[in-house]
């Protein structure tokens, strides 16, 4: 690969240039903190224990609404009552109502998530079994502004394990029962929605045997917030264009050179497409349209990008080995390495096929919820884990193997000839810029992530100012792989300056001009860097 | 009900009269009172209204059916206007205090079912206090009383807001921050969602339970200090738990909440504060700076120990100023109906123990044959299969 931009840029227009990249990481950071709300909100409700005297699978039965049409609630389950596990209904509306204003979900608030959580109370005689199967009947109706009746969406038998602790096993004391997965809708299209479930008891069968004394339901519902939302689309729509615009200017630059691409080169542009398409603000079109497979496509646009960004770095440090002498390697020469994401990616997204690809169908299904889709999901994640640490490893093994070499390479650097001196300097110089930069990134979003784990959700400056930790935590690494891919991009794109002819070395030095090249290696390796630095010297006096 | 229409409207009638009675009788009975209970109790009488004839049903169900702007009389005489005005304000929110009321009584009785006061309560509401007159003493039980109620009224409060029975919960999504107090509940719940209802219930709980305690007086500082022991009992323990939704449903995207104890944890909790309460000097009351009505100020007050080496009493601490009757021996001035008959544990050293509990009187030995309800299987749905088994059972009761 010949001089990239990056080594022909001027101290000055990269110092500028970096500062510009730098404040608009910053920017993107403080959006997300102090505008954008927390990313998602999780609301807990209880369910209404709503009777239905027909034990009509069919019927909806919701607690709130017209007075004649709302369903009779049923106060405690465990005292002796005369009805049968089909004439309890646990029924939730949502969202509700606050400060008696009726709330609605708007399209904004894109995904919805519901998890339940039951409360049993332990008693000697009828305690939690362990592995005790939980059958759920759960049916999910809409409904919108202008309408009065429930239109289904979504039913489901689900088969759910209960997982349920008690410290101090004593009457009248609740047990801590685990969280139960009950949905992902992967669009929140409709206004409301009605969650009708119940626990039937079908007679010689395992089913909702041994649960204990069952008193409520819990659903914790998590939705995407929709200020947070906003925030998020106009990252997206505003990152679309700035980096198609750096994508075509780089690939101009390259076909201009007059020979087929380098590998490198197409990497890059790989790279660049892939975060275009994870950029691409599709998500406008679920204002309009139900999508529910949007959560689908939304990873897949993000495995891509990884797949894109783990297979750059590891061809980038191959390809600044400096060990073979400069033959044209292809992608053929890496498929060990590669396969290792392939593989990873592959399962992740078989993975996901399965789970999130499931929830498309029916929004009910768990893949964790069987014993074979367990195995099947833990068998895929595995594999995920291993190629990942297997990718780690080779790349590790290579960047060591670079730093090896560019040591060798300095020691014999002052012997070669000023071209041969050039092109191995400038091979150093752009793996250690990439590999700073790469590291500085990943350790931010390492180091952010780990943050957001163990504060709070919320920083506080002064008591004034808000900063929404979780949300600035997004925004920034959303724009911090922007700002590094289009830095990629536009420094790592070919140079058109041409290398200074052998005979003489100090042309460009000596030409007056803005652009000295190599002002940033040591001087002392060098004699023309020295000799630059005081032309440089001479020039601005 | 198998309650004839007219049956129930002589019970009415009867009712009626009878607050109007007891309303004429409150401020003379309360200004009797030397030192005063403070004047947050009254409202616990909401555990009880209209039991005599069984009307808590219709009585709190009827106030929410007909509308804003009327109460019960019944619910009337034992709310003071902020209080009766917060219920008008709230839908909903008297069917969750008379819960909470009640879940507290039963907490208390459950606690203390074991000792020597064991939480008596007035099986008849009659304008006097619900759970008799050792509430007029600032002692241990009184302290335990309030919080008790304090957390349960909370507790409850958050329970319905979850439940959406109170629907005017607030909705801030950024609590303690000005520029969102603009934004509708609507505009609100779209940009950020709404807050946890813990919030609610806390406000909600300070402002009801706490309305007409006064700070200036050590009974009310105590009440205050206590009622405010108790809502951060349910607040502290409030678990929180997580949910990761990221990138293939792992943790790169995570989204926690609180979730609300059980009542039991919290009435053990604030059992074991009243097992270390603290004992409080009586002149703070001159120090205090009582900075206006239901302002921050209010609860700005540090209570000094008894006893000097002590530390001072922290937040989620339980105070008193007064010691406790012996509960031995029956006491009319408390209530007090001492522990003749009580049942007893021979085997105990405890305070359950015959030894501590008859208070050296002895106790008798019988020993009855009794038919018991034993070997209950509860099976979903809601059957209750049950043996009945014949034990011979040894009582041992206090002389």
């Amino acid at each position: 690969m010949a001089g990239t931009v990056l080594e022909n840029l001027s101290g000055r227009k990269l110092f500028v240039l970096t500062s510009i990249l730098v404040i608009c990481q910053i920017v993107c950071f403080l959006i997300g903190g102090l505008i954008a709300p927390a990313p998602s909100r999780a609301t807990t409700m209880l369910a209404t224990k709503c009777l239905d005297p027909e034990a009509n699978r069919n019927k909806w039965l919701y607690p709130r609404g017209p007075a004649s049409k709302t369903c009779r609630v049923i106060e405690h389950l465990e005292s002796d009552n005369p009805f049968t596990a089909d004439n309890i209904v646990f029924a939730f509306q949502i969202p509700f109502a606050k400060e008696n204003v009726i709330l609605d979900y708007t399209r904004w608030q894109q995904n919805l998530i519901g998890i339940l959580q039951l409360e049993i109370r332990y008693s000697k005689e009828s305690p939690v079994v362990p592995d005790a199967q939980l059958m759920i009947d759960a049916r999910l109706a809409y409904r919108n502004d202008n309408e009065t009746e429930w239109k289904l969406y979504a039913e489901s038998m689900e088969v759910r394990t209960l997982d349920c602790e008690i410290d101090e096993p004593k009457e009248g004391y609740n047990y801590n029962c685990g969280l139960i997965p009950l949905f992902e809708l992967g669009s929140l299209h409709h206004d409301f929605y009605l969650i009708n479930i119940r626990l039937p008891a079908p007679a010689h069968q395992i089913y909702n045997k041994g649960i204990g004394i069952l008193e409520d339901i819990h659903l914790v519902t998590i939705h995407q917030n929709g200020g947070f939302t906003k925030v998020w689309f106009s990252l997206k729509t505003i990152f679309t264009p700035l980096v198609l615009f750096v994508l075509v200017w780089y690939w101009q630059r390259v076909k201009a050179q007059g020979r087929p691409p380098a590998l490198l080169e197409k990497l890059i542009l790989f790279l660049g497409v892939a975060i275009e398409f994870l950029n691409l603000p599709i998500e406008w079109l679920t204002l309009f349209i139900d999508m529910p497979y949007m959560l689908l496509i939304g990873d897949i646009r993000q495995g891509i990008f990884y797949a894109a960004l783990l297979s750059f770095w590891l061809v980038f440090t191959g390809e600044h080995l400096m060990e073979s002498s400069g033959d044209k390697n292809t992608l053929h020469t890496y498929w060990k390495h590669l396969s290792a994401v392939a593989v990873g990616c592959v399962a992740l997204f078989l993975f996901d096929l399965c789970e999130r690809g499931a929830h498309v169908a029916n929004p009910f299904y768990s893949l964790w919820a069987t014993p074979v889709g367990t195995r099947l999901a833990l068998g895929l994640i595995i594999a995920a884990g291993i190629s990942a640490s297997l990718y780690f490893i080779f790349l590790s093994w290579m960047v060591w193997r670079v730093f090896r070499n560019i040591s060798a390479k300095r020691t014999a650097l002052p012997a070669m000839s000023a071209v041969r001196r050039m092109h191995y300097q400038g091979i150093i110089y752009r793996f250690k810029f990439l590999m700073l930069t790469t590291l500085a990134c990943a350790a931010m979003t390492v180091i952010g992530f780990i943050l957001g784990q163990v504060t709070e959700d919320k920083w506080k400056w002064d008591g004034e100012v808000d900063i929404e930790y979780t949300s600035a935590f997004y925004t920034g690494v959303y724009g911090m792989w922007n700002i590094y891919a289009m830095a990629l991009l536009s420094l790592y794109a070919p140079s058109h300056k041409r290398w200074p002819p052998e005979r003489d070395p100090y042309a460009n030095t000596n030409s007056g001009t803005e652009e000295i090249e190599f002002t940033r290696l040591e001087p002392d390796t060098s004699e023309i860097s020295a000799l630059a630095s005081f032309a440089k010297k001479v020039a601005a006096d | 009900m198998a309650v004839t229409p007219t049956v129930s409207v002589l019970i009415v009638v009867i009712g009626f009269t009878l607050m109007i009675l007891v309303g004429s009788m409150v401020p003379q009975s309360s200004a009797r009172i030397p030192r005063g209970r403070g004047r947050g109790s009254k409202w616990w009488g909401i555990a009880k209204v209209g039991e005599p004839n069984n009307l808590i049903v219709n009585t709190i169900r009827g106030g929410a059916n007909i509308g804003n702007n009327y109460l019960e009389p019944a619910v009337q005489a034992v709310l003071r206007k902020k209080q009766q005005r917060l219920v008008r304000e709230n839908r909903g929110v008297l069917e969750a205090i008379a819960k909470g009321a009640n879940e507290a009584i039963v907490e208390c009785k459950h606690q203390f079912k074991n000792r020597r006061w064991n939480c008596p309560t007035k099986s008849f509401w009659r304008g006097k206090n619900l759970f008799g007159k050792i509430v007029e003493k600032g002692c241990r039980e009184s302290s335990f009383i309030y919080a008790m109620t304090s957390a349960a009224v909370t507790h409850s409060v958050v329970r319905a807001c979850s439940e959406g029975s109170i629907e005017s919960c607030t909705c801030d999504y950024r609590l303690h921050n000005k520029y969102t107090r603009v934004m509708t509940p609507e505009q609100n719940w779209k940009w950020g969602s709404c807050s946890d209802n813990i919030e609610f219930g806390y406000k909600f709980s300070r402002d009801f339970v706490d309305a007409g305690e006064k700070a200036r007086e050590m009974r009310g500082t105590m009440n205050l200090h206590n009622n405010e022991a108790g809502r951060i009992h349910v607040q502290s323990l409030m678990k929180r738990q997580c949910k990761c939704h990221g990138m293939s449903g792992s943790c790169t995207m995570q989204t926690c909440w609180m979730r609300l104890p059980h009542l039991r944890e919290v009435g053990n909790s604030i059992k074991d504060k009243f097992d270390g309460a603290s004992r409080v000097q009586i002149s703070n009351a001159g120090i205090l700076r009582d900075v206006g009505r239901g302002g921050r100020g209010r609860y700005k007050f540090q209570l000094k120990p008894y006893n000097p080496d002590h530390k001072p009493p922290t937040k989620k601490d339980l105070v008193f100023y007064e010691d406790s009757p012996n509960f031995c021996e029956r006491d009319p001035r408390y209530g007090v109906s001492g522990t003749y008959g009580r049942a007893c544990n021979v085997s105990s050293m405890g305070v359950d123990g015959c030894d501590l509990m008859c208070c050296g009187r002895g106790y008798t030995i019988s020993v009855k044959q009794v038919v018991e309800r034993c070997k209950c299987t509860f099976q979903w749905c809601c059957q209750v299969e049950c043996k009945n088994c014949t034990v011979t059972r040894t009582f041992y009761t206090c002389k």
